[in-house]
């Protein structure tokens, strides 16, 4: 990991209109990620967690949606500003995008060679052959068993976990410099889950590409990731190093969330006889239909506070390995409330 | 595990469940067989928690689904309280129902979106009550529905709503409501957290624990996730392709797991912990679970074990006690 940043997210807001009323999906996200970084994005379901990787690729389907506010630096040009045509080039080849569900992803009538090979034509302009036997060598690399002849398989001859490892390949074959992974491994067993996350750690290694880990699963995230973005109700409200988040959180959220986590290494203190009662945050996620200027968590908050009921709390620096932020009134020192 | 059928609530004796796979539209001819579940052993004692865990497919919801007799078995015995079930004529079992109730998955699609909360908790009790197994008048019935409402974390004031109205957190409260509703013995808990949050998930397991006690329940719990498992129960089988291949109380199946594929399993499991996160050194399997449609004449585990030997190709090895309350089945251990 260096200290170069290759993307930069500023103030991503991005709203669904909805017969309800208007969803705030993303409030005001910011965050930065370097050359070789793996970046975590935490949040339980409905955090606008997907909808912030979705924006940074424009991907988010208009209308009902729309990015209404915010800039997306990458290689120095705004990706919100500019022109469709110029995104779409960079899809795929630069920033590519991995998603939970391997089988609804992938083409099921293409054969997967085809489907691999497809970037490399449109990214590199290889010819045909050049990029079936491209699509090949990546087969092999991510460890399917007899690729020449699995190359002209189709998806639904692949199982889950193979489906996955197709993904990752259509992915990389371009050496993106971000990657951008949505549960990649909710869908699959612990043990499939296993390898996968150990292809994505070892392939992304090779060619310092940065990634943005999105998932709900705490452990993945201090297994495989160098900082963590907390996302609750459409705003990021701690970034920290992985250590110090672990370590020590800040956010009562992020405190909650670790402590209601069942741990396979807690058994023998869960004990014979009924184990100890795990920490459960009370309540349950806002609705994001007009949401009030308030902070999101305060009525799941065990140390909510007047302010904390009328207006959303501003950005606190802190001491940290890495950039730390947390939102919160708790850290805002007590003249400035 | 015979030794222990005795005080036994719930014994299961060489259990399977095989589904055929059939061919042709108008004749159809039986091409082979799913072995869903292919001979477990099981038993749970009054009170206890027994957790049944495995990777999708290996046959966990169909063990479940055959105990509460709503799929019938291929071959062996599910005895309850002594009694096999699938003797039972039907009204036998209707009575013996009673005992043993389910919470499912799936806290969406188990509950009938056209029925009030209310209702969908005292459908049970009517139907019992209007067949005269249990003396309820209808405002009996509603005064227990609130009050079991109530126990379960929901205000009675959610009485007239719907299922949609609710979250999934919610909607899971009310499975549990249900099932709770004829004063059951035994709750078979098929992947009760599985849907839902973080955040929800440990109020839904505080919320099992203590229903636990106060009614002195048995569970039959069934989950994927280890570390939920180890939470929630006192015993812990893990199933791999329709068996179970180890059994042993929680902490001992932490410290000191004995069948390769419990070892690979626990060393799988992402721990929310960078430090160790990075110390481990995990075992990762090589492939995917095999299709339950081949028949194995060794091991089943054989293909993706690290420590496979010529031994396991030939047969099968059987579940033993390889230590006191510790059984496995796998060759490296002498009694299997």
């Amino acid at each position: 990991m260096s200290d170069e940043s290759i993307l930069r997210v500023e103030g991503l807001v991005t709203q669904f209109r909805t017969e309800y009323g208007l969803v705030k999906a993303v409030d005001g996200v910011s965050f930065e990620l370097r050359r070789g970084e793996t970046l975590g994005l935490v949040g339980e379901s409905g955090c606008g967690k997907s909808v912030t990787n979705l924006s940074i690729l424009k991907l988010i389907q208009s209308p009902p949606g729309k990015i209404a506010g915010g800039r997306v630096i990458f290689q120095g040009r705004d990706l919100l500003a500019a022109p469709e045509e110029e995104v779409r080039v960079l899809r795929g080849k630069n920033i590519s995008m991995i998603f939970q569900d391997p089988l609804t992803s992938l083409n099921p009538v293409l054969r997967v060679s085809v489907q691999i090979a497809e970037a490399l034509q449109l990214h590199h302009g290889l010819g045909k052959r050049e990029a079936k036997a491209k699509a090949i060598e990546m087969l092999k690399l991510i460890g399917i068993p007899d690729p020449e002849r699995r190359a002209d398989d189709y998806p639904h001859q692949f199982s889950g976990g193979m489906r996955q490892r197709v993904m990752i390949a259509m992915a990389l074959s371009c050496d993106p410099d971000i990657l951008i992974a949505d549960e990649p491994t909710t869908a699959l067993d612990v043990t499939i889950q296993a390898q996968i996350l150990d292809l994505i750690k070892n392939l992304t290694a090779r060619n310092k590409t940065a990634v943005i880990m999105i998932t709900h699963d705490l452990g993945v995230v201090a297994g495989m990731c160098d900082s963590i973005c907390v996302m609750y109700a459409g705003r990021i409200v701690e970034r920290a190093s992985v250590d110090d988040l672990f370590y020590d959180p800040k956010h009562p959220y992020t405190r909650g969330l670790l402590d209601s986590i069942p741990r396979v290494d807690r058994a023998a203190a869960y004990g014979r006889d009924g184990p100890e009662r795990l920490y459960s945050i009370p309540g349950s996620p806002p609705s994001l239909v007009d949401m009030p200027d308030c902070c999101p968590f305060h009525p799941r908050c065990a140390h909510a506070m007047d302010i904390c009921r009328s207006s959303y709390p501003p950005e606190t620096r802190l001491e940290g390995s890495a950039p730390r932020t947390v939102n919160c009134w708790l850290h805002v020192e007590e003249k400035r409330r | 595990m015979n030794d222990s059928d005795n005080d036994a609530l719930l014994a299961v004796r060489g259990l399977k469940v095989h589904f055929p796979i059939e061919k042709g539209i108008v004749f159809k001819r039986r091409v082979g067989w799913v072995r869903a579940v292919d001979g477990v052993d099981l038993s749970v004692r009054k009170g206890e928690a027994l957790g049944l865990v495995g990777e999708s497919g290996c046959g966990k919801s169909t063990t479940a689904m055959a105990i509460a007799q709503l799929q019938s078995a291929t071959e062996g015995q599910v005895l309850f309280e002594g009694r096999n079930l699938a003797a039972l004529s039907p009204r036998e079992l209707r009575r013996a129902r009673m005992n043993f109730q389910i919470v499912f998955q799936d806290p969406y699609s188990s509950l009938d979106p056209r029925i009030r909360a209310a209702d969908i908790i005292a459908e049970p009790l009517r139907i019992y009550a209007r067949r005269g197994i249990i003396a309820m008048s209808d405002a009996e019935i509603m005064a227990k529905t609130l009050s079991l409402m109530e126990r379960c974390g929901l205000s009675p004031s959610f009485a007239t709503r719907y299922p949609h109205e609710f979250s999934g957190g919610q909607r899971q409260r009310i499975g549990i409501a249900r099932a709770l509703a004829l004063g059951p013995k035994l709750v078979i808990a098929d992947e009760p957290v599985s849907a839902l949050d973080v955040s929800i998930q440990s109020q839904i397991l505080n919320l099992l624990k203590d229903l636990q006690k106060e009614f002195e329940l048995t569970f039959l719990f069934i989950a994927h996730d280890l570390a939920v498992i180890e939470y929630f129960c006192t015993k812990i089988a893990v199933m791999y392709l329709g068996r179970v291949v180890e059994t042993a109380d929680s902490a001992t199946l932490y410290h000191r797991p004995l069948h390769p594929y419990t070892k690979a399993l626990l060393s799988a499991v992402p721990l929310p912990d960078p430090r160790k996160e990075r110390q481990r050194r995990r075992i990762i399997l090589k492939g995917d679970v095999p299709s339950p449609s081949i028949e194995h004449r060794g091991c089943p585990f054989r293909e993706r074990c690290p420590e496979a030997m010529e031994r396991c190709a030939l047969s099968a090895p059987k579940l033993a006690s390889a230590e006191e309350g510790h059984e496995v089945s796998c060759f490296l251990f002498p009694n299997s």
